[in-house]
């Protein structure tokens, strides 16, 4: 059995939203990695990652995110999430995640933030 | 007098990719039977989902194969699920482990699945042996608001 994770990208005028659909695993996190490096090759350096779709998360996958936030930070940009599940929430700050990216509750309080 | 209703379930699963998935949805159906909040469903779902990717990439076991078993018992004053997650592998040294682990918050790209593990269950125990296989076992409760 395999549960594929979906990945949606919205540009926005300062950066972009991804989206995504299904359990953030190895390859899950792989697909997010793919699509990020797409759009920090585009010159985007704001990413916002809405989790809302997504109600699992393991620790390989949280570690894919967590390169992905430090290639972003190298290049001088920053990543954030909104609309985490009260347990990915608390799963991100075990793993350390919440130390190197911004987490909103919703997308608009995200996006005012943000910038974007 | 207080009622006590028990339900268990066993499982035998393949050590194939994304099969914790499953284990955790077996999990969660027999929480939701018992009354359990989605919150503590989902922090035991996880923990499950992390013995599992332990015993799937380091236990090297020859049959493939990761043994579950879950009892849930519901009583008066609330509801705890024990679950057993086993793998037949070559064991290892948890404390070792636990010497290896970052400190809680700093970003660590591995070595978290049992920090994750003790950190959503509420008792988390270790039976291990060189050669001998793994058993975690691992308690959620669930009090009721009185």
């Amino acid at each position: 059995m395999t549960e594929e994770l979906r990945v949606a990208v919205d540009r926005k005028p300062n950066g972009a939203v991804l989206y995504t659909k299904g359990y953030i695993n190895n390859v899950g996190g792989e697909e997010i990695a793919n699509r990020a490096y797409e759009l920090m090759d585009a010159d985007v350096r704001t990413l916002l990652l809405n989790l809302r779709d997504t109600k699992i998360v393991n620790s390989i996958g949280i570690s894919i995110l967590i390169e992905i936030i430090e290639k972003m930070i190298d290049k001088g940009g920053s990543i954030a999430f909104c609309c985490l599940t009260p347990v990915i929430h608390k799963t991100f700050q075990i793993m350390g995640l919440a130390n190197y990216a911004k987490i909103f509750v919703d997308e608009d309080t995200a996006t005012k933030e943000l910038g974007l | 007098m207080t009622t006590t209703a028990e339900r268990q379930m066993e499982l035998t699963l393949p050590m194939v990719a994304d099969i914790e998935i499953a284990a955790a949805r077996a999990a969660g159906n027999l929480a939701r039977e018992l009354g359990m909040s989605s919150e503590k469903i989902d922090e035991m779902t996880h923990a499950i989902i992390e013995a599992c990717i332990n015993a799937r990439e380091h236990s090297g076991c020859a049959d493939n194969r990761i043994y579950l078993r879950f009892v849930g018992t519901s009583k008066g004053d609330g509801s705890r699920i024990d679950v057993w997650v086993t793998d037949h592998g070559r064991g290892f040294d948890p404390a070792e482990a636990r010497s290896r682990r970052p400190e809680a918050g700093a970003a660590h790209k591995r070595g978290r699945g049992l920090q994750l593990i003790e950190a959503h269950m509420d008792e988390v125990s270790i039976s291990t042996s060189s050669g001998g296989g793994t058993t975690i076992h691992m308690v959620k409760y669930e009090k009721k608001e009185s």
